[in-house]
C-alpha cells in the first residue's frame, strides 16, 4: 500500500509530466485546426527539442539560454519543413487522408533514423536550468525543474491565449479552423497559415522537449510515447480545444503517475495505450464534452 | 394493404422540427412524388423511411412489417432501396462492376464460396454479369460497360445509379431528386427510364424539384410544407390546390408545368 | 471503339492476366535459387512481406479503411509459433496454422468495437493496437524473453519432414505467398469482395444496397489478421530467432511503402512492392540502419507522386488507348 507522501509525490511528478502532454496535445490541436490533419510526427518535435538543445550544451559548449533560443527555431524549421515537402504537396494532389497520416508517420520514422545515425542510441539529458533542490514540503520533494515546467507551461498558455485572441495572424488561424473557405474568401492565406501552424506546434512540442530532459532523458525513440500521450490528451479534451487539452494532459499525467504506484512501471506504456483506445471507443468527443453535441468523429 | 405506410413519422434535431406527423401509403405498383420547397424536410422524410435515422416518433411498415428504426442494411434487405441527392458512385470500379454491387440484395455467399466456387456459385456469377449488361442496356449504357464509372458524365452517372438500384430487383425504389443537375435532354432521358420501371411493376417513390417531371409521370402526389403534409392527390388537383400555390408563392418555384 | 473488348468473357482475360506475374514469380524465384543463400534471404524476406502486404491490401485496399497496427498480428504469430514450437514441441505447420485462428479470434474481438471509429481516430487505434502488442513482447519476458528475442526456433516442417535447408524453405514460402495472392483474387473477384469494394466506394451507397458495412469491416480486418499471423510465423521458422524489433513500426512503415509502391488495391501490387522495396537497399548495398530511411523516402516520395503506385501505371496504359481523360 503505497503512502500518503508516496501519493502526493506521484500527484506531483503527475502535474510535471501532464503539462507536458498537455503542450503536445496543444501542438496536436494547432495543426488540426488549420488544416483537418493530425500529424502523426507531433511527438518527434519532442524529441529534436531535448536531443538539439543537449548537443548545444554538451558539444557546442553554449549556454542554456542560448542554447534553447537556438533550438526553437530550429525545430520550427523542422516543422515548417514537413509542412512544405509533405503535407502541402500531398494536399494540393487530393490525397486521402489516410495516405497523408501515413506520410507524417513515416516523416517521424525518418527522422527518428536519422537522429539514431548521427547522435547514436544513447540516452542524453542536461542538468536542470537552476540548480540545487529538490524543495521539500513534508516528505515530498519537489524539483526546482518542476516550477520551471510549470512556470513555462502557464506562461506558454497565457501567450497562446494571447496569440489567437489578439493578434491577427493567430485570430486568422481560428478562422482558418472555422471554416477554410470563408477564410480564404476573407483574404486569409490558408497556406501561410498552415505553415503557421506547423512552426508553432513544432515550436510548442520543442520546449516540451526542452523543459522534460532534464527531469528524464532523451533518446531518438522517446517521440512516439509523448506524441501518444499528447494525443490522449487532445482527445480527451475534445479534439481541437487548446484549452482542453491542457487539462486532459494534466487529468493523464497524474493519471499515469498513480498507475505507476499502483501497478509498478513496466507496462505503464500498455496502460497509456489502453486508455486512449478506452477513451477513443467511450468518448469520441473528449471527456468534457457536453451531452448536448451529437457530433462523432469527422 | 399498402405496400409502404407511414404512420405520424416525426423527426426533430434539437429544436428543428423537420417532419412533423407525416402520415401517408404508398400502394403497390405506385409512382408516388413527394415534393415541397427547399428545406421542407423531404430529404429528412427520405432519411427516416430509409432508416439512415430512426424517427423521432411515429411508425414505418413496409411490405406488412415494421421497419421503423431498423438500419439501412436491413431496410435495403427487406427490398426499399434508395438512391442518393449527390451521386455516389463506385468511382473506381467500371460501370459494369457498379450495377454487379448492386446485386447484393439478391445473390449470396460469402468468403467459403468466394474460395471454393461451388457450381451454384459460378451459376450466379454468370447470371450476376449478364443481369448488369442487361440492365445497362436497359438505361443505355451498355457501350460504357467497362469504363470507370468517374468518366461518364453528370448525366449518365444518374443513370447508373438507377441502373445499380435496380440491380437490387427493389420492391419500392426511392430516388432522391434523381434530375438534379440535369439538363432538359438528360431530365427527359431520364423520366423515360423512370416510366419504364414504373411500367415494369416496381413501385417507385420520387423527390422531385422539377415540376414538369413530377407533373409528367407521377400518379400521386404528396407536398411537404415546413415538415408538414399540406397536401396528396393526382397532378391536377396538386396543380390547383390553394395551400400548394401558397407554399410555392412564397418560394421561388413555378408550378407551371 | 471496338466490340470485341467488351465481348471478350471475363475468365480468360483473367488467365493471361495472371500468367505473366506468376512466370515472373517463378524466374524471381529460379533466380534466388540458384544465387547464394545471402540472396535468397533477402528473398525470402520480400516474399514473407508479399503475403503480409496481400493481407493489409485486403483491409486497405479493397476495403478503403486504415490499419496501422497489423504488426500485432504479426507478432502473435512470430511469438505464438516461437513459443508452441520450442517450448512445446509443436510441428511448425501446426503452430502455423493454430497462431492463425487465435489473430483472427484476436482481431475479431479488437476490431469489434474499433472499426466503428473512422478517419483519424481509425488510424490512431489501430496504431495504439500495434504498440500495445509491441510493448508487451518487451514487457512480458516470462513469455517472450524480452529485448533478448526468441532464439532456437525450428525451421518450417511437416509430420516430422522438416524443411532444412534455406532454399527448400524459401520455395514453401513462395508457394505460400502465390497461394495467398490466389485467395486475395478468388475473394476479391466475387459477390463478397464486391461488397468489401462497395464499402471503399461508399458506404452510403453501399448500405443503401443491402451491404452489412460493419460485418463487412469487420471480416476484412480478420482476413488481413490471418494473413499478417502467417506471416508472423513464417519469419520466425525461416530465420530461427525474433525480437520486438522485428514487429515493430519499421514492420508497418516497410509494409506500407511495399502495398503502396506495387499499388494499393490491386491484385499483385503487394507482391510486386515487397520484392521491389526488399531488393532496393540491397541493390545499394546501403547500412543496415540507412534501411528505414530508405523506406521512409520511398513511402512519402509515392504517397505525393504517384498515390497508385506501379500497378496503377497499367491503368494508365490501359486508359491510354482511349481519348484523352483528363484526370488519374
Amino acid at each position: 500500500m503505497p503512502s500518503l507522501v508516496e501519493f502526493l509525490q506521484s500527484i506531483v511528478n503527475g502535474i510535471g509530466l501532464g503539462l507536458i502532454y498537455g503542450l503536445v496535445g496543444i501542438g496536436f490541436c494547432v495543426i488540426y485546426n488549420a488544416s483537418g490533419i493530425v500529424n502523426f510526427a507531433q511527438g518527434v518535435f519532442v524529441m529534436l527539442g531535448g536531443m538539439v538543445c543537449q548537443v548545444l550544451l554538451a558539444e557546442l559548449g553554449l549556454p542554456i539560454w542560448l542554447a534553447i533560443m537556438v533550438t526553437i527555431p530550429l525545430v520550427a524549421l523542422s516543422g515548417m519543413v514537413m509542412e512544405f515537402a509533405i503535407v502541402r504537396p500531398m494536399m494540393h494532389r487530393g490525397a486521402t487522408l489516410f495516405a497523408i497520416i501515413l506520410a507524417t508517420l513515416a516523416a517521424q520514422i525518418m527522422i527518428e533514423r536519422i537522429t539514431l545515425i548521427t547522435f547514436g542510441d544513447r540516452p542524453r539529458t542536461f542538468s536542470e536550468f537552476t540548480s540545487g533542490g529538490p524543495f521539500k514540503i513534508g516528505g515530498v520533494a519537489i524539483g526546482y525543474q518542476l516550477f520551471w515546467i510549470l512556470g513555462c507551461g502557464a506562461l506558454l498558455v497565457f501567450l497562446l491565449w494571447l496569440f489567437f485572441t489578439r493578434t491577427r495572424v493567430g485570430r486568422a488561424l481560428r478562422a482558418c479552423s472555422q471554416n477554410s473557405e470563408a477564410a480564404q474568401l476573407l483574404g486569409v492565406p490558408v497556406s501561410q497559415m498552415m505553415l503557421v501552424a506547423f512552426a508553432l506546434s513544432a515550436a510548442l512540442g520543442a520546449i516540451a522537449g526542452i523543459l522534460v530532459t532534464p527531469t528524464q532523458y532523451t533518446a531518438y525513440n522517446v517521440g512516439t510515447p509523448f506524441g501518444v500521450n499528447g494525443f490522449i490528451a487532445a482527445i480527451i479534451g475534445g479534439f481541437g480545444r487548446a484549452g482542453g487539452a491542457l487539462a486532459g494532459g494534466l487529468l493523464l499525467g497524474v493519471l499515469q503517475a498513480l498507475a505507476i504506484v499502483a501497478l509498478g512501471a513496466g507496462f505503464k506504456n500498455v496502460a497509456a495505450l489502453s486508455a486512449l483506445l478506452v477513451v477513443l471507443l467511450l468518448f469520441p468527443n473528449g471527456l468534457f464534452a457536453g451531452f448536448g453535441s451529437a457530433a462523432r468523429s469527422q | 394493404m399498402a405496400l409502404l405506410s407511414v404512420r405520424e413519422a416525426t423527426k426533430r434535431f434539437g429544436g428543428l422540427l423537420a417532419n412533423e406527423a407525416i402520415s401517408f401509403d404508398v400502394e403497390e405498383g405506385e409512382l408516388l412524388a413527394v415534393i415541397g420547397p427547399n428545406g421542407a424536410g423531404k430529404t429528412t422524410l427520405f432519411n427516416v423511411i430509409s432508416g439512415a435515422y430512426p424517427p423521432t416518433s411515429g411508425s414505418i411498415h413496409f411490405d406488412g412489417r415494421d421497419i421503423t428504426g431498423a438500419s439501412p442494411h436491413g431496410v435495403a434487405h427487406a427490398g426499399l432501396v434508395r438512391t442518393y441527392q449527390l451521386v455516389q458512385l463506385f468511382k473506381n470500379l467500371t460501370v459494369a462492376e457498379n450495377v454487379e454491387i448492386g446485386s447484393h440484395r439478391v445473390t449470396r455467399g460469402g468468403v467459403f464460396s468466394a474460395l471454393f466456387r461451388p457450381h451454384w456459385m459460378q451459376q450466379q456469377e454468370k447470371s450476376v454479369s449478364v443481369g448488369a449488361r442487361e440492365l445497362l442496356r436497359f438505361v443505355g449504357l451498355e457501350a460504357q460497360a467497362d469504363d470507370p464509372a468517374d468518366t461518364l458524365p453528370y448525366g449518365r452517372q444518374r443513370l447508373l445509379e438507377v441502373a445499380r438500384a435496380l440491380a437490387a430487383r427493389p420492391r419500392l425504389l426511392l430516388l432522391d431528386e434523381p434530375a438534379a443537375g440535369l439538363n432538359t435532354q438528360e431530365t427527359e432521358a431520364l423520366a423515360e427510364v423512370i416510366s419504364r420501371i414504373h411500367l415494369g411493376g416496381t413501385t417507385v417513390i420520387l423527390i422531385e424539384h422539377d415540376m414538369s417531371l413530377v407533373m409528367k409521370i407521377a400518379q400521386r402526389i404528396v407536398v411537404l410544407d415546413f415538415g408538414k403534409k399540406i397536401a396528396e392527390g393526382a397532378p391536377d388537383e396538386i396543380k390547383s390546390h390553394p395551400d400548394v400555390i401558397a407554399a410555392y408563392l412564397g418560394g421561388t418555384e413555378i408550378l407551371d408545368a | 471503339m471496338t466490340s470485341h473488348a467488351i465481348t471478350s468473357t471475363e475468365p480468360t482475360s483473367v488467365g493471361w492476366r495472371s500468367a505473366l506475374p506468376i512466370a515472373a514469380v517463378a524466374v524471381v524465384a529460379a533466380y534466388g535459387l540458384m544465387s547464394s543463400d545471402y540472396v535468397v534471404t533477402v528473398l525470402g524476406f520480400a516474399f514473407i512481406y508479399a503475403i503480409f502486404c496481400t493481407g493489409l491490401n485486403f483491409f486497405m485496399g479493397y476495403t478503403g479503411q486504415a490499419s496501422f497496427g497489423q504488426s500485432a498480428f504479426a507478432a502473435i504469430g512470430g511469438y505464438g509459433s516461437a513459443i508452441l514450437c520450442t517450448d512445446y514441441g509443436w510441428e511448425p505447420l501446426l503452430a502455423l496454422i493454430a497462431t492463425m485462428a487465435i489473430s483472427g479470434v484476436v482481431a475479431a474481438v479488437v476490431g469489434y468495437p474499433t472499426l466503428r471509429l473512422r478517419g483519424h481516430y481509425l488510424a490512431m487505434a489501430t496504431f495504439a493496437l500495434g504498440l500495445i502488442a509491441y510493448e508487451i513482447t518487451i514487457e512480458w519476458t516470462s513469455l517472450t524473453q524480452g529485448y533478448m528475442g526468441y532464439a532456437g526456433i525450428p525451421p518450417l516442417g511437416l509430420g516430422g519432414f522438416e524443411l532444412a535447408t534455406l532454399k527448400q524453405q524459401f520455395i514453401a514460402i513462395v508457394v505460400m505467398a502465390l497461394i495467398g495472392v490466389g485467395v486475395a483474387s478468388r475473394l476479391r473477384q466475387s459477390r463478397f469482395g464486391r461488397a468489401l469494394a462497395s464499402i471503399a466506394g461508399s458506404e452510403l451507397a453501399a448500405r443503401a444496397l443491402g451491404v452489412d458495412i460493419a460485418r463487412y469491416k469487420l471480416v476484412a480486418f480478420v482476413i488481413a489478421a490471418l494473413y499478417a499471423s502467417a506471416a508472423g510465423s513464417l519469419f520466425a521458422h525461416f530465420v530461427g530467432f525474433i525480437s520486438p524489433e522485428i514487429y515493430g513500426t519499421s514492420m508497418v512503415i516497410q509494409s506500407f511503402a511495399m502495398l503502396y509502391l506495387g499499388g494499393i488495391g490491386t491484385t499483385w501490387g503487394p507482391m510486386l512492392g515487397a520484392v521491389i522495396v526488399s531488393v532496393l537497399p540491397e541493390a545499394l548495398r546501403g547500412l543496415k540502419e540507412m534501411q528505414d530511411i530508405a523506406y521512409t523516402a520511398i513511402l512519402i516520395f509515392i504517397l505525393i507522386f504517384a498515390p497508385r503506385g506501379l500497378a496503377g501505371l497499367t491503368v494508365l496504359f490501359r486508359r491510354a488507348r482511349r481519348p484523352a481523360l483528363g484526370k488519374a
